[in-house]
């Protein structure tokens, strides 16, 4: 097996007494969707949170690519390094155009975000790029419009362009459908399910809908207050009694 | 809702360059010396309200510290010229003093508060300028207090310098206009106010302008696709301060006069504000139209009401609404309409508006 794209160990984070994330250590590798699941406050997002450095670990640690350990680093620095991150609610750049949301995920990746004397069109590179992520997502038609006048299911699926264009090796996903009728959904599934397609790529992915988690995830954690609570290949899980205690609840039946 | 506005972007761009060609000719146009302070004044506030567009419009910061700056600039020419006489040594050495100090300033406010939120930021920078001008009318042997310095410019720009001469040996006329170092003066600041001005232009629309205006929507999310928000935040503050500073080294060489009330009073940040407002915020050629419009309401407008006011004599009421002492009475109510019909400033609405139809 080659090694692992991404560790966490013995990650914890204390809000005064309360402990939102503790002790998880976990390793991801390459090629492997693997969802996240728990009630809510789980601690799920927080975990996430931790591993891209919106929020420092009061203990552990992050490794990328086995030994590359990027505890310390800004949430800019560890995405340079190929930490891609989606958020649970819709968070672009809503009053920049669709194009320039992508081209700005490019440039980011690219290195040109410094240069401050020709004009952003001069360097045809970006927006070519960004063009082949709008059309690989279907936004092309829409590259114009700004990304706040989008319908909800388009901003949904620029959030994934935004990620493709940034070219991580670690994709996380906060809930992508969130909010989105069941018939849109597919859209951003078949997304993130060619995103799979790369093996080299490794994929985490937050979501509450049982039949999303069965199309798509190699794996599935269970994180409960916190804790890790269980992790394994899907059916393993989703048959475990613990986890039908914890996590499907009092209602003892599938949320799907 | 597209973003690509024809109309509207035509309309203010031509606007702008007709602006331009006016300041241009200004001293051909308008043969009166008042005309040409209120020229040179424009072209000032054209670039301090350009740099402040860069920090407000375009990036979401707001400083109350770029009259601060702006003072840097011309306390560095002025104190240079008085110290050391009347040469372009003295310029250098003032224009870098003041640059040198601008840009420590700016880079140390900027590391250490950046990181904070925007309105402990915005009470930093105003802490900063109001310590700066005590400090201005404190060194009075340094900075001449209140009182301020007044020294003479370079050769070239003195009144009496004639550029060329005709055969009589007096000062040469172009249309009527004399051709002496008061026009060198203007055509300097001139210049050097449009060169300013094209750079922050190009800054706006270059990679690192878009940078700018992502952390404007969505600080966080520039973070997470790889943006270092504090530095690019601190790099931009750095740059207005920049601009902010040459353009006060160039009044003051205009002006062979430096105080607090030209240079570092709160007055003049409240008149960037106005402008930037008025002009309309994160459109660069708002910059433009809004520094025209309060540098000639501020100076026509009492002239302009007290005409008013003799035109109305003989009917009741009236001439007195129309009192010239009034002026900020009217300016403050042209203001509000202003800000009620064009919310975006007027070249942010009309862009807008091209947009749509």
């Amino acid at each position: 097996m080659s090694q692992p794209s991404l560790v966490t160990e013995g990650l914890t984070i204390r809000f005064g007494g309360h402990v939102a994330v503790n002790n998880v250590s976990c390793t991801f590798n390459p090629g492997e969707l693997t969802v996240i699941v728990g009630p809510n406050g789980a601690g799920k997002t927080t975990y996430f949170n931790l591993i891209s450095g919106q929020l420092p670990a009061s203990e552990g640690r992050v490794f990328l690519k086995g030994n590359d350990d990027i505890s310390g680093l800004a949430p800019s620095a560890r995405a340079r390094r190929g930490i891609g991150r989606a958020f649970q609610l819709t968070n672009l750049f809503p009053a920049l155009s669709v194009l320039e949301n992508i081209r700005l995920a490019v440039q980011a990746r690219s290195g040109h975000g410094w240069r401050f004397f020709s004009a952003v069109t001069k360097f045809k590179t970006l927006t070519d790029e960004a063009q082949h992520y709008l059309e690989a997502t279907k936004l092309a038609d829409k590259a114009h419009m700004t990304a706040a006048s989008l319908p909800h299911g388009d901003q949904r699926k620029l959030e994934v362009a935004l990620l493709m264009a940034m070219e991580p090796d670690i994709y996380m996903f906060d809930e992508p459908t969130a909010g989105m009728s069941l018939d849109h959904t597919p859209d951003v599934l078949d997304l993130i399910g060619k995103l799979k397609e790369d093996k080299t790529k490794t994929i985490l992915l937050v979501e509450h809908k049982m039949s999303v988690v069965r199309a798509l995830a190699d794996r599935i954690i269970v994180l409960h207050n916190g804790e890790l609570l269980a992790d394994g290949a899907p059916d393993e899980v989703m048959q475990s009694q613990i986890v039908r205690d914890v996590y499907l609840g009092s209602s003892g039946e599938d949320a799907a | 809702m597209t973003h690509s506005s024809p109309r509207g972007a035509l309309f203010i761009k031509s606007v702008v360059l007709l602006i331009g060609a006016l300041l241009l000719f200004a001293p051909f146009l308008f043969q009166e010396t008042r005309s040409l302070e209120v020229a040179a004044r424009i072209c000032i506030f054209v670039v301090l309200v350009a740099s402040y567009d860069l920090l407000i419009g375009y990036t979401g910061i707001v400083s109350f510290a770029h009259t601060m700056f702006f003072g840097f600039g011309a306390y560095g020419a002025a104190i240079a010229l008085k110290q050391m006489g009347p040469g372009w040594d003295a310029v250098l050495v003032g224009v870098l003093a003041g640059l040198a100090v601008s840009i420590v300033v700016a880079i140390a406010i900027g590391l250490l508060s950046l990181r904070v939120k925007a309105i402990f930021f915005a009470m930093i920078t105003l802490a900063a300028a109001s310590v700066v001008l005590v400090l201005a009318s404190q060194l009075s042997d340094l900075t001449g207090g209140e009182d301020g310095i007044t020294y003479k410019a370079p050769q070239v720009f003195k009144t009496a310098n004639k550029l060329m001469v005709d055969d009589a040996g007096k000062v040469a006329r172009v249309f009527g206009v004399k051709l002496n170092g008061k026009l060198a003066a203007y055509y300097f600041v001139f210049t050097s106010c449009l060169v300013l001005f094209i750079l922050c232009l190009r800054m706006v629309a270059s990679p690192l302008g878009t940078v700018l205006k992502a952390i404007r929507e969505n600080e966080a999310r520039a973070e997470a696709i790889g943006y270092r928000v504090v530095a690019y935040r601190t790099f931009v503050f750095c740059i207005a301060a920049v601009a902010a500073s040459l353009a006060g080294s160039i009044y003051a060489i205009w002006l062979k006069y430096t105080g607090p009330d030209t240079a570092l009073s709160f007055t003049i940040m409240i008149d960037i504000l106005l402008m930037v407002v008025i002009g309309g915020m994160g459109t660069m050629y708002g910059a433009v139209i809004g520094a025209v419009l309060l540098v000639l309401a501020q100076y026509y407008l009492r002239d302009l009401m007290g005409a008013a006011s003799d035109a109305l004599h003989g009917i009741p009421l009236l001439p007195e609404l129309f009192e010239p002492d009034r002026w900020l009475l009217w300016l403050g109510i042209i203001f509000i309409l202003l800000v009620y019909f064009f919310p975006k400033g007027i070249a942010g609405t009309i862009w807008d508006k091209g947009a749509r139809s």
